[in-house]
């Protein structure tokens, strides 16, 4: 009983007990290795303009579906990963097209995360009518095919960039309001925050110093999750196309557009293929093991 | 009983009023996108022709008027006549749903036939070969998008090793390609999730007590897995299955699944709102009573959720 | 199937055939069984060759997979690809044109022009439609007369409106009578439009049940249409032309294109359309399958369809056009697989005009008459469906490079085939969009005129009194030099002007099994008869 009330220094309530500070010993390997890799993505990402060997929208139609440099079969070029039907140097467009897939998905998971969070905040802290209303929202949602109202919107709206994060953004929130307002209801009724109400405590300081807190572990979890999920929402949204136009290249609409090719020219889609599952895969089992570490409870989520 | 008689009651109730409240949103989200009469007609139609066609469709009437003839007429189960069919909306939709769920339940049959035992085999097997295969697959399932993994079936499964049909729907073959597309996700997350309870389980306590005992450890393992994990893979399960029924649209198109999804898709691109909301309801109304089902089975099994 | 008699360990040619043909043994293997059996390994390479060459099959039943569902089976409320190869075969026309571009008898047995404003064709006796009812002259003024009613709600209104009154003065005549000379009167009624409707059927059960159970007098008649599933279509088998070589057509959508030629390759269709140039040699390099292709009797243009600057001014327009480097277009993007035009009259087109250079590619010249222009650098868009047109969204991306090469500020946007068609009828467009236009009659009446005239789908805003007056004068003339003159001198006013801007002429390719027998047609109509349908069977 002693080790699950902690004083109000934020401190995290570890189920699992032991401190925090001993726990970075038992990180996995492969943790490390994901974090690596996101790294490297994102440095991608950020130089992309230094590290790119070609324009990634220069076209050059006599050089189309030429395959990567080092198979046998490949004429005299310099293209590290091929070319695509257009000629231009897949390399080059996956290193940019990381910025489109990191953006998308950060920002998607960025609104996705403050609507839902904040709601399910809301939902689970001032519980009653507001909580009802807010679940009932969720409910509906849920009940919606939301790709119907994806196409249904970006067919109307037309299908710009800000558009397609905002609808990729919209489709997750009701995770983060789920998990947050089902934290914030066990954190509620502990009996040091009950004690903090009888004493009189004011209610933003009992959502700033223990409720929020606590819920950001639980919310980086579904936010990794959520992270592979929009990245690969994209890819399916260009496969529709409805995902970011062309020129502008991003891993999702590259594995879309190379999909004819699969048989023939697949280099197109491999890499860029590769490229965005491993990503997916990375930043989910990441998610996944955070998950176990700070709430094995949270597993189905 | 009560308990879980009422709060199942409540379930539903809530559920009823949520399809509701999307049936509606449908509704005015439809009307906003557009005219349809200008699609129904001759480019060169005259103003005075499309007024006419727009009066006889009753869609020059105010938007609450129209809203009113909508909701009394679908409560007794037409949605209005399909602008592009020309034949009632519903029946439309209707004729598809068989396809729909059998491609769902295929796919659900996927997830749990094969996911479950394998998951089980994995655990039980930790760390040999078969289980760094099946995690590995499962890996790739969940982080592949759902037209790579259809497209990559047809190629490998279809063409090269002539297993499968590549696409259509008519004999038994024909359903396995797609729904094994449809359930990857699923599938693999419940493999994954199967497979760490049961690692839990088989690290516990009771179950040395068990061994101690002498009880075959098969049925044991089977027994507290089914209890523990039951409730993270109904969920998923649950959610899984609304996706299934109203996402398919991705494997529908590349096996020429003649689903909802498809037709859904197309009649909003056609404005073809009464079709819109008849598959809107549809899919609705299935995941309604999937999720009540879920509902009544997290009861069973979890006697905390029924006092709410 | 050649004879070879020599029978060694119980193996004979026509065994290694069908082994081959099963997928039991491959091309390796039967070489080096064959050279068992003839002797040397050169021989054997020739009766391999002869007999990859003679795929034979012994299926009754055609399946043909296209790249979208059929959205109407009423001919007069569709017109699009997918929708006139069902209904050429499920209806008949009066004339019909062959693959040598000619017109041929095919529900009328004889036609001439009795006077410059009248049009006398005999029908064929004894021709029943599909439901037993006869099909007589009354049947043909009815189908005519309602393609052109303003109360129908037909898509086909601009098509026969040269005809003036129908009489049918026996049930084997029809006489028409044009508003004004109308030469190409024949023509246009072995295109769509002229597809014989049943009337008393149709009178009975109207235009909803219609489309839902049509009847028409073709080769195939309906059995069965499951939406987004399969069209199934039964052989007429008292068809007057005699029944086609199968006992059933079956029509599948197939709209994803890997799953289309896996479905080739894999032989559970016979039959696909679209096949972009890239997926050329994969189709016929395999054992079982060959491609068809034909040059399309149109053109791809992208048609300018706004007047908002800076798509207002002719030297910009102009210079549009000589931005865009056909030929590598058709060397590269289509491997060959096309043409680029001269104009917008077709080689395949009556007064097409020889003299007239390939579409030209200067980009000096363009930046200077975009300087000339006054361009200032204002927002320009294409629009372009996806896969609707082979290579469309492919050949967008290269042209608006090549603009932006040349310092116009083009940008590209895809759209979804059916909002595209609501642009179309809205005329919505933000600027340009692409058009495939079809030579329906083998004339430029057909095409240019039919497109520009006023009032035609891509006649936005171009009105030029010249070229009016030529067109419907032309249209009107039995005079063929007078008729030469004016369509030439309209092809190089088009070429000034540009309200379309021709990109290039593609080959249609179509893939098949190797035992179907059947060569397409430029005009995209897809007749199944029985004189040019021939399964190869064993």
């Amino acid at each position: 009983m002693a080790s699950s009330i902690r004083a109000s220094d934020g401190d995290k309530v570890d189920r699992a007990g032991g401190s925090r500070r001993g726990r970075w010993r038992r990180v996995p390997l492969f943790v490390w290795a994901s974090a690596a890799f996101m790294s490297v993505v994102i440095l991608m990402a950020v130089c992309a303009p230094l590290v790119s060997p070609y324009d990634p929208i220069q076209q050059a139609l006599r050089e189309r579906l030429k395959s990567p440099t080092w198979f046998p079969e490949a004429g005299r070029h310099r293209h590290l990963l091929g070319t695509d039907q257009l000629g231009r140097d897949i390399l080059s467009r996956i290193i940019h097209g990381s910025r489109v897939s990191l953006i998308v998905g950060f920002a998607a998971v960025m609104i996705g995360g403050a609507i839902g969070g904040s709601l399910g905040l809301l939902s689970g802290y001032a519980g009653g009518v507001v909580d009802e209303i807010i679940m009932f929202v969720v409910d509906a949602q849920l009940a919606f095919p939301f790709i119907l109202l994806a196409i249904g919107i970006i067919a109307v709206l037309g299908p710009s960039f800000g558009n397609l994060i905002i609808i990729v953004g919209l489709s997750g929130w009701v995770t983060y309001a789920r998990m947050v307002r089902a934290q914030v209801l066990t954190i509620k009724e502990r009996e040091y925050v009950l004690a903090i109400r009888g004493l009189g405590g004011s209610m933003w300081r009992i959502l700033a110093s223990h409720i929020v807190p606590n819920t950001l572990a639980p919310f980086l979890v579904v936010a990794t999750l959520e992270l592979a999920r929009t990245i690969l929402l994209e890819s399916t949204l260009s496969f529709l196309g409805l995902g970011i136009q062309p020129p502008t290249p991003s891993w999702g609409g590259m594995l879309s557009e190379g999909r004819s090719y699969l048989d023939t020219a697949w280099w197109i889609s491999a890499f860029p293929g590769l490229v965005l599952m491993l990503t997916a895969l990375v930043v989910s089992r990441v998610g996944d093991w955070l998950r176990d570490v700070l709430d094995p409870t949270l597993r189905g989520t | 009983m009560q308990g879980l008689a009422r709060f199942l009651a409540y379930r539903l109730l809530r559920m009823l009023v949520a399809m509701w409240c999307v049936v509606t949103v449908v509704f005015i989200v439809m009307r906003l996108s557009g005219d349809p009469v200008p699609l129904l007609l001759p480019p060169d139609a005259p103003i005075a022709e499309m007024e006419r066609l727009r009066h006889e469709m009753g869609l020059d009437r105010p938007i609450w008027v129209q809203y009113g003839v909508f909701m009394s007429q679908a409560v007794h189960g037409d949605f209005g006549r399909s602008i592009h069919f020309r034949t009632s909306a519903l029946q439309v939709v209707w004729e598809r749903v068989p396809a729909t769920l059998e491609l769902a339940f295929a796919s659900f049959l996927c997830a749990i036939v094969v996911a479950i035992p394998a998951g089980i085999l994995s655990a039980v097997k930790r760390g040999s070969t078969y289980d760094n295969i099946v995690m590995g697959v499962a890996l790739i399932g969940q982080a592949a998008p759902t037209f790579y993994i259809g497209i990559m079936l047809i190629l490998v499964c279809s063409l090269w090793l002539g297993l499968f049909p590549t696409s259509g729907r008519g004999e038994w073959r024909q359903l396995v390609l797609p729904s094994v597309t449809l359930g990857a996700f699923a599938m693999a997350s419940i493999a994954r999730i199967t497979r760490s309870a049961v690692l839990e389980i088989l690290m516990a306590d009771f179950i040395r007590t068990a061994r101690a005992k002498g009880v075959p450890e098969f049925w044991t393992i089977v027994k507290h897995v089914m209890r523990n994990a039951a409730i993270p893979v109904v969920t998923i399960v649950g959610l899984q299955l609304g996706n299934l029924l109203g996402g398919a649209v991705v494997t529908e198109t590349i096996f020429s699944w003649p689903g909802i999804g498809r037709l859904a898709i197309q009649s909003i691109y056609n404005r073809d709102y009464p079709i819109v909301q008849s598959c809107v309801f549809m899919t609705a109304a299935m995941f309604v009573v999937v999720n009540f089902l879920v509902d009544v089975t997290y009861g069973l099994l979890d006697p905390r959720i029924r006092r709410g | 199937m050649e004879d070879v008699g020599a029978k060694r360990d119980g193996i004979t040619v026509d065994g290694l055939a069908r082994m081959l043909r099963d997928g039991q043994i491959t091309r390796r293997g039967f070489l080096a069984r064959a050279v068992g059996l003839v002797g040397s390994a050169a021989a054997a390479e020739g009766l391999l060759a002869r007999v990859v060459g003679a795929q034979t099959t012994s299926k009754n039943t055609l399946v043909i997979g296209q790249s979208a569902d059929i959205s109407k089976l009423d001919p007069q409320m569709s017109t699009t690809v997918n929708d006139i190869a069902v209904t050429f075969n499920l209806y008949d026309n009066l004339l019909t044109r062959r693959l040598d571009g000619k017109l041929y008898p095919s529900l009328a047995t004889e036609w001439k022009l009795v006077n410059p404003t009248t049009w006398q064709f005999k029908l064929r006796p004894n021709v029943k439609f599909h439901n037993g009812d006869p099909l007589t002259s009354a049947d043909v003024k009815f189908s005519f007369e309602r393609s052109y009613d303003p109360n129908a709600k037909v898509i086909t209104k601009s098509i026969l409106t040269t005809i003036d009154k129908i009489e049918t003065p026996d049930p084997l005549t029809v006489v028409i009578h044009t508003k004004q000379p109308d030469p190409l009167l024949a023509a246009r009624v072995a295109f769509y439009a002229g597809q014989i409707m049943p009337k008393a059927y149709f009178q009975k059960v109207g235009d909803d049940e219609f489309n839902a159970k049509p009847i028409g007098s073709g080769p195939v008649k309906f059995a069965s249409w499951v939406k987004d599933d399969r069209l199934i279509l039964d052989a007429n088998r008292d068809y007057w032309g005699g029944k086609i070589d199968v006992d059933q057509i079956i029509f599948r959508p197939l709209p994803e294109l890997a799953a289309r030629i896996a479905a080739l390759l894999k032989g559970e269709v016979d039959l696909i359309t679209k096949i972009p140039p890239d997926h050329v040699e994969r189709v016929s390099k395999a054992p079982n399958t060959k491609v068809e292709g034909v040059l399309y009797a149109g053109l791809y243009c992208l048609s300018v369809a706004s007047q908002k600057p800076p798509l207002d001014s002719k030297p910009f327009r102009q210079a549009m056009s000589l931005a865009i480097d056909r030929q590598i277009i058709v060397k590269e993007l289509w491997r060959g697989q096309a043409g680029v035009p001269t104009g917008l009259v077709v080689k395949s087109d009556n007064h097409f005009d020889p003299t007239l250079p390939p579409l030209k590619y200067d980009p000096n010249q363009a930046k200077q008459l975009l300087k000339e222009a006054n361009y200032k650098g204002e927002e320009l868009t294409l629009e372009t469906p996806i896969g609707f047109m082979v290579m469309d969204k492919e050949m967008s991306e290269v042209i608006v490079s090549m603009w932006k090469d040349v310092g116009i500020n083009a940008k590209l946007e895809q759209l979804e085939y059916s909002v595209y068609q609501q642009k179309i009828r809205e005329k919505s467009f933000k600027g340009i969009r692409w058009t495939d236009p079809t030579s329906a009659y083998n004339d430029p009446d057909g095409m240019m005129w039919r497109h520009l005239a006023p009032g035609g789908p891509n006649a936005y805003w171009f009105r030029h009194p010249r070229f009016d007056e030529l067109g419907n004068g032309a249209r009107f003339s039995v005079d063929e030099k007078f008729r030469e003159g004016a369509y030439k001198e309209m092809a190089r006013l088009e070429l000034e002007f540009l309200p379309l801007i021709p990109v290039i002429q593609p080959m249609e390719l179509y893939g098949l099994q190797k035992y179907v027998e059947w060569k397409p047609y430029a005009n995209q109509t897809m007749e199944f008869r029985r004189f040019n349908l021939k399964m190869r069977r064993a």
